[in-house]
């Protein structure tokens, strides 16, 4: 989609100011129209939370925020998003006022529809300034830029935010910024934004021991590893700083505790409804198969009674496996801190920019592989940050061609309604042709033996196999019709077959980080 | 390589390359390897140091080191690549001698072409041709602006024209080596943005008891799987009656059929009246796409392979993303509504047929088109003075034959399209209550607020029912005789064109010969690059005054206006009035889908389209008269909305906004009327002298070629089958007037002279 030549750009003048060629607002205004388009489109019942969100913060004083309970979708991000409601529900109340009245449970008039969409595209455009801002000072412009247009143009951003209803688009926005601020070497900057992201959505603490490390190691620390106290006091501090303007008002009204039992809710089950591309949907699907086996060859092994209803329904509720080991959210953040540790051992030794990429991705994969109730839309935390790898060489590109199908592929399944179908597909596909075949043609080598080109041959196949999958998940609830006793087949298959590729992916970008010597290479 | 770069920076380090290019270029052998961006370069340099040389024949006012660069680089390179190249692709736009340029500059030749007037500006042919044709328009143009570089004056020129982000993108795509995905992304993009334009509200949605378009739709689907034939036409015609053609009808049956297979009530009978289920709204949606898909995208695709045949694969490509994403079509088919696109496709696929000389292929074309909906009638006087203009130009004898084919098949497949309704399967009173309701003149002479002469006079001038109350009839003829006066330059321009080319024996041996070449019945007429502003002046005729007109009916001149645009280069006079057309034609629809709930769709598909074509609607333009014009018209339109958020109109005048949008639209369409007539005539001029100049130059003057280059020049074909594409329509319109008056002086030098002679294996030499 970006436009490589830019020799003949001569933008008028208004734009000269943004520093955009024509091509770049082509985009822009592209992305502007197609969004407009989907206004009409389904919205989850997310449309209605933030909407609730709205009322909340501007019918209620700060200090009833977060004990509201008119709705059931009561306010738990953290407060920086909720000031950012705040701000968004003033011009909403001049627009439309029963927007932001508290007790109007379900407003769906063309108002709010329109105002909220149009907030999401607008609040976008923060993405576009951030990933315009990546071109330049990149080590291949053109790349970059076409690395900046596919990440506009996520068909994740697309399904999550302009369908779906979320603000990821913004919240990413201020990520992939601190991590700009990083490539550029500004690292107290890149600190400071993380703090302040963190404090939009707390999602993102799964990345934080990167950042940890990060900071603790080429922004605090110098090279012969002597702490420099200065400069960790002013990092200390600048973080301090903003936790204090977000958490400030609730400390000193003595509403921590409350706060916090709002952002960390324990009582969800290990997979989500459908269960998100991970680890764990592999090992549920391993353990159904299993259950069929031992009861089909009447083993003595003994089976969990509630766990043959379980998994399978597809409910929200706890997941109990019939034959292995039941799993605790203690067990999961034990496996996701002991592997997240491993990369950051790698990181304190090789604390470059490439590397600090490369672990912040690994640190987001290995949340979403191992994490407790892990929702299919943290798939996003990792397919940004690995974008931003997707050309540095073949390896890099393939990962982040199967995991960036697989995981957009695992999206689809949050837009159910048919008329959202064409949309979803049709868009999935297009991006893909437009990103994948003049990446692939920019960084193709020739895998260097056989076995490499038939892991190579098979790669492809997989992602291929898409297509077959998405056919058999129309076609089968028309054949199979209303039982419910494989209804969910279709789902539990497309959410195995994005958690084969997605750990695969989490492998290989596993291996690559720790085949590559970044210290030596980096400049 | 940045051109401007090579204005200024003159540095002995830079010319080294340059000099060795041009060295390499001197050996024919290396000159296909060329680097083309290295060679633009020197291009560039070479262009200004020729028109330094040639207005002032000297270096004066230039520095030294500029003189020395005219005298290495001048004499040979572009001119010398485009005289000996001999590849066929060359020959749609003539040999570029200065002879041949200069005639073009000063003949009206010079801007005709098929689609658009593509010729002196169009990129393609600017890439490929190179300094010796811009020099001499520099010559005939600006010579003395010898002091600015000629890429610097390019870029001048791509700044204020903006090429388009279509443009933009089809390059990069092309040089991304993704040229065989351009045409499958563009058509998967825009059937994403028609399906997401259907996801919004439509014509009716949700007001019982009548609904609107949709509803007449559907209830066509029911009618149609539930009752005979016979019924069709006379069932209940309160609720939505059918009034369509029966091709119409035969869809809606298949339609209806397949939704039956799905889901039996969405069209059950007389239940489903009103149905406005999730499922049966998607698959009425998915109807819509799917024939879209079937007709009217191959037709468009079909067209710029035919009509741009001869343009580059790049020109192809953005002017079918401009056609593909026509925001008038695209609103109201996917958003209010209708099926105009199958109506519309199958016209273009009948005008495709004619550009590829199978006519019998077109007339049933348009005889299925106007079974669809009869309003294709507004292009039917075209249609049929070009087919009859085919008549006229093949002669007496191969004209008669062509005729009472074309008689023959026409007839017949109106007959089997109606043999339902006919009297073996039912009575004829069938038949004439099928063609009461398709054209009904019971209604009134425009309904709601239509852009068109009669609403614009009647809220100005005089009110037009009460002065003709109970006089109905005499309205309708009035109607009737301006509709008439209004096309009849198109028809005549046709008709006249066919008969100034018509092929003359002189001999009977040359017909006989040009028989035996096969190269008379299945070549296009001359007349072919009439055919689009025909179209144009006949539909929006029939828009403008014509009896019982509806704002959609817009889209019938937006077709050929935009099929006119697609070709034109950004900037020129073309380009500015069918950006204008399309633009003016979607405002004046914007009282009905503001009706439907489309103003968010109305924005998205403006805005992308717009920046497809490379059109911005804010930028002030003084420089022409259609520059003023829609200067003028974009704040006007922009005002209207403005006023129309803030103010609520008066109770006394309701309909103000509406009537404010038909005083902008209206002078807008009425003068693209009098542009595409305009058009006719130089576009007619250029076959063959205007009419009552009353010479037929090129035949009277050079007698000893006309039994030869009207059968197979002219045509536009070569005997051979290979070569056909090469000469495509253009090459008929292309220069024709200026090769023919070159042909007595040096005729050798005129493209088709030598590309016929070639395709004799030179069995005739030079015979001057």
């Amino acid at each position: 989609m970006p436009e490589e030549e830019v020799v003949n750009e001569h933008p008028p003048r208004w734009c000269s100011v943004w520093n955009m060629t024509r091509s770049e607002i082509d985009l822009l205004l592209f992305s502007v129209a197609l969004k407009l388009l989907l206004f009409p489109s389904y919205r989850s019942t997310d449309f209605e939370v933030h909407r609730n969100w709205l009322a909340i913060t501007h019918e209620l004083p700060v200090s009833k925020w977060y004990y509201d309970t008119t709705s059931e979708w009561t306010l738990d991000y953290p407060p920086f998003f909720a000031y950012f409601e705040k701000v968004l529900s003033i011009p909403a109340a001049h627009i439309d006022p029963s927007i932001v009245d508290l007790h109007n449970l379900g407003y769906g008039s063309w108002a709010v529809v329109a105002y909220q969409r149009s907030t999401v595209i607008l609040t976008e455009f923060l993405l576009g300034a951030v990933l315009l801002r990546f071109i330049k000072g990149s080590v291949n412009p053109p790349r970059q830029r076409l690395l900046s247009g596919s990440l506009f143009f996520h068909p994740g951003f697309l399904i999550v935010d302009h369908i779906h209803f979320q603000y990821n688009g913004f919240l990413f926005a201020i990520l992939l910024w601190s991590i700009l601020m990083a490539r550029a070497g500004k690292n107290l900057y890149s600190g400071v934004l993380f703090a302040v992201l963190l404090n939009f959505k707390h999602i993102y603490m799964y990345l934080a021991p990167v950042y940890f490390v990060y900071l603790l190691r080429s922004y605090c620390m110098s090279k012969s590893g002597q702490i420099l106290t200065g400069r960790f006091a002013t990092l200390a501090s600048a973080v301090v700083l903003v936790f204090l303007a977000s958490l400030g008002p609730f400390i000193w009204m003595g509403q921590l505790p409350q706060l916090f039992s709002r952002l960390f809710p324990f009582t969800r089950g290990l997979n989500h409804a459908y269960w998100a591309s991970n680890a764990w949907a592999l090992v549920t699907a391993g353990d159904r198969i299993l259950l069929r086996m031992v009861i089909l060859s009447n083993l003595g092994i003994a089976i969990n009674e509630q766990g043959i209803a379980s998994a399978s329904r597809g409910l929200v509720g706890d997941t109990v496996f019939a034959v292995f080991p039941h799993i605790k959210p203690f067990h999961t953040f034990l496996i996701t801190a002991c592997v997240q540790m491993v990369y950051m051992i790698k990181l304190w030794r090789t604390p470059t920019y490439q590397s600090f990429l490369n672990a912040l991705t690994l640190c987001g994969f290995t949340a979403f592989m191992f994490g407790w109730h892990v929702h299919e839309k943290a798939v996003l935390l990792v397919l940004v940050p690995l974008s931003l790898l997707a050309a540095d060489n073949y390896a890099y590109f393939k990962t982040w061609m199967i995991a960036s199908t697989a995981g957009i592929f695992s999206l689809f399944p949050l837009l159910f309604t048919s008329a959202e179908m064409p949309v979803k597909i049709v868009y999935g596909l297009v991006w893909g042709a437009m990103t994948i075949c003049p990446l692939h043609k920019q960084s193709y080598e020739f895998p260097p033996s056989w076995p490499l080109a038939l892991l190579d041959r098979l790669e492809y196949a997989y992602v291929v196999g898409f297509v077959p999958l998405q056919f058999f998940f129309m076609v089968f609830p028309i054949v199979a019709g209303e039982n419910p006793s494989i209804q969910f087949l279709p789902l539990m298959a497309t959410s195995v077959y994005c958690a084969a590729g997605l750990v695969w992916a989490f492998t290989r970008l596993s291996v690559l980080y720790f085949s590559n010597a970044f210290g030596t290479s980096s400049t | 390589m940045e051109p401007t770069a090579s204005h200024n920076d003159r540095t002995l380090g830079r010319h080294l390359p340059v000099q060795k290019m041009l060295q390499e270029d001197a050996k024919p052998t290396t000159k296909r390897s060329r680097n083309r961006t290295v060679s633009l370069d020197v291009h560039s340099q070479y262009r200004t140091s020729m028109r330094s040389r040639g207005s002032t024949r000297s270096p004066k006012g230039t520095g030294p080191s500029d003189a020395r660069i005219s005298e290495i680089l001048s004499p040979i390179p572009r001119r010398h690549l485009l005289q000996t190249s001999e590849s066929p692709t060359w020959l749609q736009v003539g040999s570029h001698s200065e002879a041949d340029f200069q005639a073009r500059c000063i003949s009206p030749a010079s801007v005709t072409s098929s689609v658009g007037s593509v010729y002196p500006y169009s990129s393609s042919v600017r890439k490929r041709l190179a300094s010796s044709v811009f020099q001499q328009l520099d010559l005939t143009t600006g010579g003395s602006q010898t002091g600015s570089s000629g890429s610097t004056r390019r870029d001048q020129e791509d700044s204020r024209h903006d090429p388009g982000a279509g443009r933009r993108w089809v390059r990069w795509m092309h040089k991304q080596g993704m040229k065989a995905w351009v045409v499958p992304l563009g058509i998967a993009t825009s059937a994403w943005v028609k399906w997401c334009i259907g996801l919004g509200d439509y014509s009716g949605y949700n007001t019982p008891p009548i609904f609107g378009d949709y509803e007449a739709q559907r209830h066509w689907m029911e009618l149609t799987i539930h009752l005979s034939p016979q019924q069709w036409y006379t069932y209940d015609l309160q609720y939505w009656g059918l009034d369509y053609p029966p091709l119409t009808a035969y869809i809606s049956w298949l339609c209806g059929k397949v939704g039956s297979l799905i889901d039996p009530s969405w069209f059950a009978f007389e239940e489903s009246r009103g149905i406005e289920t999730y499922n049966s709204k998607l698959f009425m949606r998915s109807t819509v796409v799917a024939l879209d898909m079937l007709v009217y995208v191959p037709a468009l695709y079909a067209f710029t392979r035919i009509w741009h045949r001869s343009r580059s694969s790049r020109t192809q490509h953005a002017s079918l993303l401009i056609l593909l994403f026509q925001p008038a079509l695209l609103l109201i088919d996917f958003g209010h509504f209708q099926y105009n696109s199958v109506m519309l496709g199958l016209t273009l696929l009948a005008v495709d047929s004619f550009a590829a000389g199978l006519d019998l292929v077109g007339a049933v074309y348009f005889v299925l088109s106007l079974g669809f909906k009869q309003m294709a009638l507004y292009y039917a006087p075209a249609i049929g003075s070009y087919l009859l203009g085919k008549c006229i130009f093949l002669g007496p004898i191969e004209g008669t034959r062509l005729f009472v084919r074309l008689a023959v098949v026409t007839l017949s497949s109106f007959i089997v399209l109606f043999a339902p309704f006919l009297p073996p399967l039912a009575p004829i009173s069938t038949f004439l209550a099928a063609i009461s309701r398709i054209f009904p003149f019971a209604r009134g002479i425009f309904e709601d607020k239509v852009a068109n002469f009669w609403c614009l006079t009647n809220v100005t001038l005089i009110k037009w029912k009460p002065l003709f109350l109970g006089k109905e009839g005499r309205l309708i003829k009035a109607s009737a005789a301006l509709t008439i006066a209004g096309f009849l330059p198109a028809v005549f321009g046709l008709l006249w064109g066919a008969y100034k080319t018509r092929l003359r024996s002189h001999s009977r041996e040359s017909e006989a010969r040009a028989v035996s070449f096969g190269t008379t019945a299945r070549t296009p007429s001359p007349t072919l690059p009439l055919l689009l502003y025909a179209l144009l002046t006949t539909s929006m005729s029939f828009f403008l005054f014509s009896f019982q007109v509806h704002e959609k009916t817009i889209l019938l001149p937006l077709l050929p206006l935009t099929l006119l645009l697609s070709g034109a280069t950004a900037g020129d006079e073309v380009y500015s009035w069918g950006v204008l057309g399309n633009v003016v034609g979607v405002f004046s629809m914007w009282p009905l889908l503001k009706r439907d709930g489309l103003g968010v769709q109305y924005i998205a598909t403006l805005l992308l389209w717009c920046r497809l074509v490379g059109y911005n609607p804010f930028r002030l333009r003084f420089d022409s008269f259609v520059g003023l014009l829609s200067t003028a018209v974009n704040i006007a339109m922009l005002l209207l909305h403005v006023l129309e958020l803030v103010v609520t109109p008066p109770n006394r005048y309701p309909d103000l906004f509406p009537v404010l949008n038909v005083l902008i639209s209206t002078p807008v369409f009425g003068f693209i009327w009098l542009w595409s007539i305009k058009r006719g005539i130089e576009v007619g001029w250029a076959l063959g002298g205007l009419p009552g100049s009353g010479t037929d130059r090129g035949f009277k003057d050079h007698k000893d070629h006309d039994d030869r280059i009207p059968t197979e020049v002219l045509s536009g074909r070569g005997p051979v089958k290979s070569v056909r594409r090469e000469h495509g329509a253009r090459a008929v319109s292309l220069g024709h007037a200026s090769g023919l008056t070159l042909a007595g002086t040096s005729g050798y030098r005129d493209p088709r002279r030598r590309a016929v002679d070639r395709f004799r294996g030179s069995s005739v030499g030079i015979d001057e």
